[in-house]
């Protein structure tokens, strides 16, 4: 007899229930709302750990805020990591193979598109090209899924809504979005937020004392400073959260940020050893 | 005198010789009578006729024997002179020629050596007479050169020498001839001869071509090495010498020249080490020797001994490895001299403290070291205090007064943190008009009450309202100093402990208050108040009350929300304070200790304050009288602060430094006699006299950029004839120049045969400019080769889907089941197999050498600027003005960067192993397009590709299209699979005669369009990478559906050049 410790939900039923913590830095919450109301896809640019997942969760969270007063069936969230070996059969669904026969399964795409959650494509870049002839017909006013296979087009549930991001810094010839795809979608861009936000965030997510947390959105800052002079990226939100919450568990704060930021950031010795000074300036 | 003997016999047989033989008889024989008398004289006379027939030449000798007997007699007396002759005698039958020298340098060695040594003289030139002709030639040599050696020499040197010239002439007479003359030479300047002599010796028989370069050596080694230690210096090399060591001289001149860096005390232990070593290793030995002075610069002279004890037991279990330890050229004795030295040198942590003060100010700070801030003369004097211009922070190069290497960093990173402070925390942003948050805004106020005038830059406006300039640029100091440590030691917590610790000592450090008069006293207070002295502070009695409105007014601005204009308005009533007190000395009973802790400041009345100064600026400079005000001592953690001259050079540089108002519109177009004033008001600076302000002043112009830059470069290349732009196609007329058409886009057509490609060579210069750019940028270099290291596995790629392979696709294995039971025909294409893409790159950089890349860096490019004059005199001339005169150049050129960049890209492509060629262009109208080859595309990189880059400078012109249809041919002749080509330029093409009737623009612009069309063709990929950030526009035409990128920062080039290069080639 085992009992069961997870929780298990299908793809589309996955709902994000309670409210995410989400600061805003700007006016990305109500751009949002406005493109969602539209039915407008959405492209997060920004470097990693800046917050693009977080925002997503918190904004599909709060599409459904009206729908659960209302009543109405809550609209699901389906996040999809792409990698580079990510085809478009992994999104549309394929056939399964059967002792009599073979079984067709949707992928997560369609079955966002069926039951009109929003299909999050985290680091879309990195999926393979023959995705984008999936994406164009989705994300423009056709709203349509072709499932070739099955040779099927289906039309999009009225609340399906497409969100991508991207991460500008790995900018490569080959890994770069084409423009065509790039002109199907309202970019929102993030940031590493400003410092005085920062602190709270780290303070809430770590649950550090607020001097620690306002250290360490200090560190975050004089470390961004060093993006493009041997960094190709900053300490991200996340770093310095885990730093908190290290500190917050005993650890000393200059071994802490040692180990969840300065090493995280770069293999580079040298770099390290700058990145320290910063560190042992800020924290006794 | 009755009898005189009859010499007509002698006569007789005289006249069978040649005629001078008796002359010289009959030239000496009365002096030689009248010397030993007609007796002896006659057998004096009979003695050379002997002499002259003993055989065929015999007469020469007898001739040399007749002129020098009138001297010798004198010198020596007849009795002597009879063992002198036989001396000779003797010679004469070994070699009349070795007997006609010895004769002839009897008059001037004689007086010298001592008379019983004749004879042993004679026989030590006999003894190199070997009979042969060669051998004779050589013992004359000897008595030819004898005078000079007698004269410095004691004869047992000289016995010692003559058995090394014999040795010698038993390898070869002319070394041993070259020897004698050198001995000549040198001996004498040499105080250890004999020991040199010996060296000499056992070098002749092991390696003895060394014989001349140790006597060379000998005279250096005397001028070098300390006179006590000469003696063993030389039995070392000896010792040295026996055990076979090659190249001793070699070692005597490197090791001199080492020895003389250091002082007798350090030769001498130097010394008694090398002596241990060489019973190890001769190598450690020079090795050592040689490293010695660079290892002693860094560690102490007891520290000296462990760091070699532990070289000796490493050279003992591994003899290579412990040569390479002495040689310092191993990273244990790297680590281990870290170790025993507690200095810190800037360079050694440039690269982690420049990093660590771009992380704080976020503005792309750079370190260097105070000297090279001084060395450009623009106002900073100081060699030891760190400061800041405001961008680049300058540090000490040198810390090593504290006692450990922890201490000393630790008072570094101090020093550094506060100099970023300014930067960080604004200090040069102040703004006269800005408003203050801790205090009521008193500036504008008692400006308007004393009327004064905005001047240049808001710190002087700010200044110039008080009549004791320096006290108030004293005060502001101060305050700001402390607001800035406020600052920092609130948002850093970190570094409080290192910081409070570095106050305490410069604290203790302070000359005694009590000894100072009572208006310095107050600043001097200030200063300790702003290093955290406790409150209880020693004042004079009387000025208790002041000094408790200073404490509270320092505490206002020692607060994280204080701004600099709160600096102002403390400076502003804390001169109102201080300058009212007499700079009177203080008697020492008239001092008290008073608790300044607690009182607030009272507001001061503005007409009180416009009252005082307009009172002190009509009673002159020191308003209460007493002794002439003296600004307190450096607080040498805090460096020197300079927000005047800062703002000034920002000014002159045109940013806008904060503030808005109006008077930042006086700042363009500063004229070198404002500054001048400016820098005659200001009291950051001392001058001696005019001509020094003027040197300061136009100093600053040229680091501002306000002036032409200079460019002092391109000797060695030609200068240019001169050709007619109209008329027909050209020939080429010399080897290794080639025609090339040009595209008329009016025309839509070439002009056939149109420009002659000059190629040459590149000139080659030093490869020290290639190992000082990948010094300098060695953490980016670091870098880009991982970064470009990172290419070479991909080359194995896992290709999928293949028709054929090592193994089934899993995936498309499935897929194809999958369709053949749902009755769709499957795909075939289900294997996958691991590809090798070799990669096959050819390419070629093109760098643009035109003359506007002279440009200084900080101005950017000016384009349309080009308005040189058509003449080759002209523009000659013109060029030159551009240049000025002087030879240093402070700041970095287009081109500079321009080389750095192919520095580090070559330097990445040796690690990829890409085929690359770098070529620098120019050129002065269509016959003289100047194609430079740097480095081939097939010749292997060397020293001296480095050097030829080292001198690429800017030339002439730009006329792009004949050298990149040139380079693309080049390109054409490889055989890579994949071939680029690289622009690199700072502006549009442009050359005399590249337009349509002189004037179209555009023609140039499609002229170069069409060559990297014709480029493209050939299958070569062009790109363009301009500085011009007025790029985008031509190069839309010029590239726009190739490829092309305008970079806005020309500083970002080296760090963009080889992102560019994997971005494009992958």
């Amino acid at each position: 007899m085992t009992e069961q410790t997870y929780q298990r939900h299908n793809i589309e039923e996955y709902v994000v229930d309670s409210e995410p913590f989400y600061l805003p830095v700007a006016d990305e919450v109500a751009l949002f709302e406005a493109a969602y109301a539209e039915r407008i896809p959405i492209l997060l640019k920004g470097p990693t750990g800046t917050g693009k997942t977080r925002f997503v969760e918190y904004m599909s969270w709060r599409v459904n805020q009206d729908r659960v007063k209302a009543g109405n069936p809550l609209s699901s969230l389906v996040t999809v990591a792409c990698h580079e070996d990510l085809t478009a059969s992994d999104l549309i669904g394929r056939y399964l193979l059967e002792p009599s026969g073979t079984r067709w399964i949707d992928g997560p795409l369609t079955r966002a598109v069926k039951h009109g959650g929003i299909c999050y494509l985290d680091e879309v870049i990195e999926a393979r090209k023959d995705t984008t002839v999936l994406i164009h017909p989705l994300a423009d006013h056709r709203r349509l899924l072709h499932i070739e296979k099955l040779g099927e087009v289906i039309e999009a549930h009225p609340n399906f809504l497409m969100v991508i991001s991207y991460n500008p810094g790995y900018q490569n010839a080959l890994k770069d979005l084409k423009h065509s795809t790039r002109q199907r979608f309202v970019a929102i861009e993030f940031d590493f937020p400003p410092r005085d936000l920062e602190g709270p965030i780290i303070e809430h997510e770590s649950g550090c004392n607020r001097e620690t947390a306002q250290q360490l959105a200090l560190l975050g800052e004089k470390i961004r400073n060093l993006i493009g002079q041997g960094l190709q990226e900053g300490a991200s939100t996340r770093l310095l959260i885990y730093a908190g919450k290290l500190i917050e568990r005993g650890v000393a704060p200059r071994r802490a940020c040692e180990v969840a930021i300065v090493w995280g950031l770069t293999d580079d010795h040298e770099i390290q050893k700058s990145v320290m000074e910063v560190v042992t300036s800020i924290f006794a | 005198m009755t009898s005189t003997p009859d010499h007509s016999h002698v006569i007789a047989e005289l006249e069978k010789h040649p005629a001078a033989l008796l002359a010289a008889y009959e030239e000496a024989k009365d002096r030689v009578t009248a010397a030993i008398g007609p007796g002896s004289a006659l057998k004096w006379a009979e003695e050379g006729v002997q002499l002259a027939n003993l055989g065929a030449r015999a007469w020469e000798a007898a001739t040399e024997y007749y002129k020098a007997s009138p001297q010798v007699v004198e010198i020596i007396g007849f009795p002597q002179f009879e063992r002198w002759l036989e001396s000779g005698t003797a010679l004469v039958e070994e070699s009349p020629v070795v007997a006609s020298s010895f004769f002839r340098a009897s008059p001037d060695v004689l007086p010298t050596l001592a008379p019983r040594h004749i004879a042993g003289w004679a026989t030590l030139g006999q003894s190199l007479s070997k009979g042969t002709w060669k051998s004779s030639s050589l013992a004359a040599r000897f008595f030819d050169v004898s005078n000079d050696l007698v004269q410095n020499v004691t004869f047992h040197e000289l016995q010692l020498f003559v058995a090394l010239v014999q040795t010698l002439s038993n390898r070869s007479y002319d070394l041993a001839s070259e020897a004698l003359v050198l001995g000549q030479r040198v001996l004498p300047a040499v105080g250890e001869r004999e020991e040199l002599i010996s060296l000499a010796t056992v070098l002749a028989e092991t390696s003895w071509r060394e014989v001349r370069g140790s006597f060379e050596a000998a005279s250096r080694v005397s001028l070098s090495v300390d006179r006590k230690l000469r003696r063993r210096y030389f039995s070392l090399t000896e010792r040295l010498a026996r055990t076979g060591m090659a190249n001793v001289s070699a070692f005597m001149l490197e090791s001199a020249a080492s020895l003389a860096r250091l002082p007798q005390e350090q030769q001498m232990v130097v010394l008694e080490r090398a002596e241990d070593l060489a019973d190890t290793s001769a190598e450690a030995v020079g090795a050592f020797i040689k490293t010695a002075p660079t290892v002693l610069e860094r560690i102490s002279t007891v520290q000296l001994d462990d760091w070699y004890h532990r070289g000796l037991e490493f050279l003992k279990e591994n003899p290579d490895g412990g040569v390479a330890y002495f040689k310092l050229e191993s990273q244990r004795a790297e680590q281990l001299l870290e170790a025993l030295s507690s200095s810190i040198e800037l360079e050694r942590v440039r690269g982690l403290l420049g990093m660590y003060a771009n992380a704080l100010a976020g503005t792309g700070v750079q370190l260097q070291s105070v000297g090279e801030l001084a060395h450009k003369n623009i106002g900073w004097v100081s060699m030891e205090l760190a400061t800041t211009d405001g961008k680049n922070v300058f540090l000490p190069e040198m810390v090593d007064q504290r006692e450990t290497k922890a201490e000393n960093f630790s008072w570094l990173k101090v020093v550094t943190t506060h100099q970023v402070g300014h930067i960080e925390f604004n200090s040069f942003d102040f703004n006269f008009n800005g408003e203050a948050s801790r205090f009521e805004d008193l500036r504008r106020k008692v400006a308007d009450g004393i009327g004064a005038k905005p001047s240049t830059t808001d710190v002087s406006s700010f200044f110039d309202m008080f009549p004791a300039r320096a006290l108030a640029a004293d005060v502001f100091s101060v305050v700001e100093d402390a607001r800035v440590d406020a600052n920092l030691l609130d948002r850093y917590k970190g570094l409080q402990e290192h910081y409070y610790s570095v106050q305490e000592e410069t604290l203790k450090g302070r000359s005694p208050i009590h000894e100072m008069p009572a208006q310095q006293a107050m600043v001097e207070l200030l200063i300790r108040l702003s290093l955290h002295q406790s409150e209880n502070a020693e004042v004079p009695t009387q000025y208790v009350q002041q000094a408790q409105e200073i404490a509270a007014l320092l505490r206002q601005v020692q607060d994280p929300n204080a701004t600099v204009e709160d600096t102002a308005e403390a400076t502003l009533r804390i001169y109102h304070l201080i300058s009212q007190i007499p700079n009177d000395e203080v008697p020492p009973d008239d001092w008290e200790e008073a608790d300044l802790s607690e009182t607030e400041f009272s507001e001061p009345d503005v007409e009180n304050i416009v009252q005082n100064l307009q009172k002190q600026m009509e009673e002159g400079e020191e308003g209460e009288g007493g002794e002439d005000y003296e600004s307190p001592e450096d607080v040498e953690y805090r460096g020197d602060f300079k927000p005047e001259m800062v703002q000034m050079l920002a000014k002159m540089k045109g940013q806008q430094s904060g503030s808005e108002d109006e008077s930042q519109e006086m700042a363009e177009g500063l004229t070198q006699e404002e500054i001048e004033q400016m820098l005659r008001d200001s009291s950051e600076v001392d001058f001696g006299d005019d001509a020094e302000v003027q040197q300061v002043a136009s100093n600053m112009m040229k680091e501002a950029g306000s002036d032409a830059p200079d460019n002092p470069s391109a000797q060695g290349y030609n200068s240019i004839p001169h050709q007619d732009e109209e008329g027909g196609p050209l020939e080429p007329s010399e080897p290794r120049s080639f025609v090339y058409d040009e595209w008329d886009f009016r025309a839509n057509d070439y002009r056939p045969r149109w420009c002659v490609v000059q190629e040459r060579t590149a000139v080659a210069g030093e490869t020290t400019f290639f190992q000082e750019t990948l010094q300098q940028y060695s953490g980016l270099m670091d870098q880009i080769r991982r970064q470009f290291e990172s290419i070479r596995p991909e080359t194995y790629r896992k290709h999928k889907r293949l028709p054929e392979g090592e193994d089934f696709d899993f995936d498309a294995a499935i897929e194809a089941l999958i369709d053949l039971r749902s009755n769709i025909s499957p795909d075939d294409r289900i294997y996958w197999r691991r590809n090798k893409d070799e990669r096959d790159v050819a390419v070629a950089f093109l760098l643009d050498m035109s003359a506007s890349t002279a440009e200084a860096v900080e101005e950017g490019s000016r384009d349309g600027e080009w308005n040189a004059p058509g003449d080759p005199v002209a523009y000659t001339a013109w060029l030159r003005a551009r240049r000025g005169e002087t030879s240093r150049r402070p700041y970095k050129r287009i081109i500079d960067v321009e080389k750095e960049s192919m520095v580090l890209l070559m330097t990445a492509l040796e690690a990829i192993g890409d085929r690359y060629g770098v070529y620098g262009f120019s050129g002065f109208g269509r016959e003289n397009v100047e194609f430079y080859v740097i480095k081939e595309i097939e010749e292997p990189f060397s020293d001296k590709s480095k050097r030829r880059l080292d001198k690429v400078a800017p030339l002439h012109a730009t006329r792009m299209g004949p050298a990149i249809r040139h380079a693309a041919a080049k390109l054409a002749k490889t055989d890579a699979k994949t071939k680029f080509l690289f622009v690199i330029s700072d502006g549009r093409p442009q050359d005399r005669g590249y337009s349509r009737e002189g004037v179209e623009k555009e023609y140039a612009v499609q002229d170069t369009r069409m060559a990297l069309m014709e480029a493209r063709q050939s299958n070569i990929t062009p790109f363009c990478l301009t500085v011009d950030r007025n790029g985008h526009d031509y190069l839309r035409t010029m590239a726009g559906d190739l490829g092309y990128e305008v970079l806005p920062d020309i500083m970002e080039l080296p760090r963009r050049l080889p992102q560019l290069y994997k971005k494009i080639t992958l």
